[in-house]
């Protein structure tokens, strides 16, 4: 099975390059390991042999909402965070039911939770666990679990929690590389299914079916890829406006602490291009896989994001309990970075311009989750869910937390 | 526990002995109640006696912590450890890896170095930077595995797993890490790791 693996990238890699103009090199850091294989060392040249940066870890156990620190959480005037929700380690981006019933993904811990609001308080439960890193959807009364080999429908589940689920798993076609595939996945506004499919590296020339977004009908029918060249997108919107989609694109590792930085996208059109893995950025040409004009045809950022940030969940504000200039105001959670010699992001930041991207500017909204001192840090911000009543959750993947943010006015 | 004997010149392979065996920091915490299960396989102090057994002592508390949840979620599939888990709530499972973590490690039965393999072994692990998150002295940290002085067949055993078998509760990174490595280089690997620190003689 891994050998077949090994020699469809060997194939398709030769594809890639019989098609180009002029064919890509790939440098020595960049080459494989050992076979035609991902490996999240590749690209890291000499100049890094001697770092140990190493990703940093998660944590998989409940942590009580005393031992969160939020009051060292600081927000524009006006604006108030509580503590919303706890006891759901790896808690990641978040799904809602019409009736009020939150679902929440995780990574490493591999379970999907549901959390049930009584007023003054939150319980939850496991719906599903054992799977392989996952992410909820909710449409049309149904629960989505999307794993990175899995693809389950619970019909009717927050009404009928013993629902059993509906395996849709051969439908999806999913390929079988896991390290930058763990979903993140959203139905949009035209009621499709909008899923990534991330680089299997660091730095490669990815296969056919990595480094792109897709999209499906909801049963898994009527596949298209309509972004490629995406490394490893973790969070995505559509314009309250334009309708277009914008979403995070992580930068590689291993070129330095500030190149090339993480990237917020804007698709105008199906089928962009977004540069991977030979345009990262804001037009930085990659060190290691190298082909001449590597920014032609490239979709450049809307906005460059700072260096490994690692820019997760974005969200643009459509309620009415934030004051007006935040009305359509892009919000961008980012969790916070490893490869880099002082840490970047632990954040959050809001990105405002105009309908179609242009004169972005970046301001820091949610700060004091890292201490820049002793470059400490109790939490990751990761994901953001608008409540009805116009409040926004943010959660924490660190804390297995969900915060509440409101405005009472100044 | 006393300590090591000095020992003359002759005595070049008891003093390798003794001085693998850490006994400043003696525990100054009890033993969960819960611990009594795991020292029946991982040995007495998490320092186990047994070749395919993985020693507990002195690996980092949050890489304890962390794959104890995964068996216990059933992701991380251990047949010896199946069920044993059931039902233990965090704050349990957090008391056993603190306990653990505060064991001083005994360097395992390692048998006799292999020179050539040891050097292939050193090589190798300099070109793929193991030591990049388990350390220079791959002693590990926070969810990273200490793999210095760890018995070597399991060593062996637990990368062919990673290699073979990615999956849920398997570390992404890891899978990626020993991609396409052929069993001969991950034998020089663990034979390298089994007996890193340790007396050449």
């Amino acid at each position: 099975m891994i050998k077949h693996i090994g020699l469809a990238f060997v194939v398709v890699a030769a594809l890639a390059a019989g098609c180009a103009q002029t064919k890509p090199t790939v440098s020595a850091a960049a080459a494989p390991v050992s076979g035609n294989a991902p490996a999240w060392q590749q690209g890291r040249g000499t100049d890094m042999s001697g770092s140990s940066l190493a990703p940093l870890a998660g944590k998989l156990t409940v942590t009580p909402a005393a031992d969160i620190p939020l009051h060292q959480l600081k927000l524009p005037p006006g604006f108030k965070a509580e503590v919303w929700s706890t006891g759901t380690p790896g808690a990641r981006a978040m799904a809602r039911s019409p009736s009020g019933k939150i679902y929440v993904g995780t990574r490493g811990i591999g379970r999907v939770y549901e959390i049930t609001d009584h007023g003054a308080s939150r319980t939850s439960r496991v719906v599903v666990d054992k799977l392989n890193q996952p992410a909820a959807a909710f449409h049309d009364g149904s629960l989505y679990v999307f794993a990175i080999d899995k693809v389950l429908r619970y019909d009717g589940i927050d009404r009928n929690p013993g629902v059993q689920p509906v395996d849709l798993t051969a439908k999806f076609n999913l390929p079988p590389e896991q390290h930058h595939n763990w979903k993140y996945v959203r139905f949009g506004p035209d009621g499709k299914l909008y899923v990534p499919f991330g680089a299997p590296c660091n730095i490669c020339i990815p296969g056919e079916p990595y480094a792109q977004i897709r999209r499906y009908n909801a049963d898994g029918s009527g596949m298209e890829v309509i972004a490629r060249g995406v490394r490893n997108t973790q969070g995505f919107d559509w314009h309250p406006v334009t309708k277009e989609l914008w979403f995070s694109d992580h930068g590689r590792d291993w070129m330095g602490d500030d190149t090339p930085e993480d990237e917020l996208n804007r698709l105008s059109r199906t089928g962009q291009h977004f540069g991977f893995p030979y345009c990262h950025a804001n037009g930085v040409a990659d060190r290691d896989i190298r082909k001449s004009d590597a920014c032609d045809g490239v979709t450049l950022p809307v906005k460059t994001m700072g260096g490994h940030a690692a820019v997760m969940g974005v969200h643009f504000y459509t309620g009415s309990m934030f004051p007006a200039e935040y009305r359509n105001t892009l919000f961008v959670a980012r969790k916070g970075s490893w490869n880099r010699t002082k840490k970047n992001g632990y954040d959050v930041v809001m990105v405002r311009s105009d309908a179609n991207g242009s004169n972005a500017q970046v301001t820091p909204f949610a700060t004091g989750f890292m201490n820049e001192q002793d470059q400490s840090f109790w939490g990751r911000p990761v994901y953001f869910l608008q409540l009805p009543d116009g409040s926004l959750l943010l959660s924490d993947e660190q804390n297995g937390a969900i915060y509440r943010i409101t405005y009472a006015g100044t | 526990m006393p300590g090591p004997e000095r020992v003359g010149a002759a005595g070049r392979a008891l003093t390798a002995v003794a001085l693998l065996v850490f006994v400043a920091g003696a525990p100054a915490q009890p033993a969960p109640a819960l611990a009594a299960a795991c020292v029946a396989c991982h040995g007495a102090g998490g320092n186990s006696q047994q070749p395919l057994v993985p020693s507990l002592a002195g690996q980092p508390r949050l890489f304890i912590e962390n794959q104890l949840v995964l068996v216990r979620e059933g992701l991380r599939e251990i047949p010896q450890m199946k069920g044993l888990l059931d039902g233990q709530a965090d704050a349990d499972l957090v008391a056993l890896a603190r306990y653990f973590a505060a064991q001083p490690p005994v360097r395992a039965a390692a048998g006799a170095r292999d020179a050539a393999a040891y050097r292939r072994g050193e090589a190798l692990s300099a070109t793929m930077h193991c030591g990049s998150c388990h350390l220079p002295d791959y002693a590990g940290r926070e969810q990273i595995p200490r793999l210095a002085g760890q018995h070597e067949a399991f060593l062996l055993q637990a990368m062919k797993q990673l290699r073979d078998h990615p999956g849920p509760g398997r570390d992404t990174i890891m899978a990626a890490s020993l991609y396409g490595l052929k069993d001969a280089d991950l034998a020089d690997l663990a034979h390298f790791l089994a007996h890193f620190g340790a007396s050449a003689s």
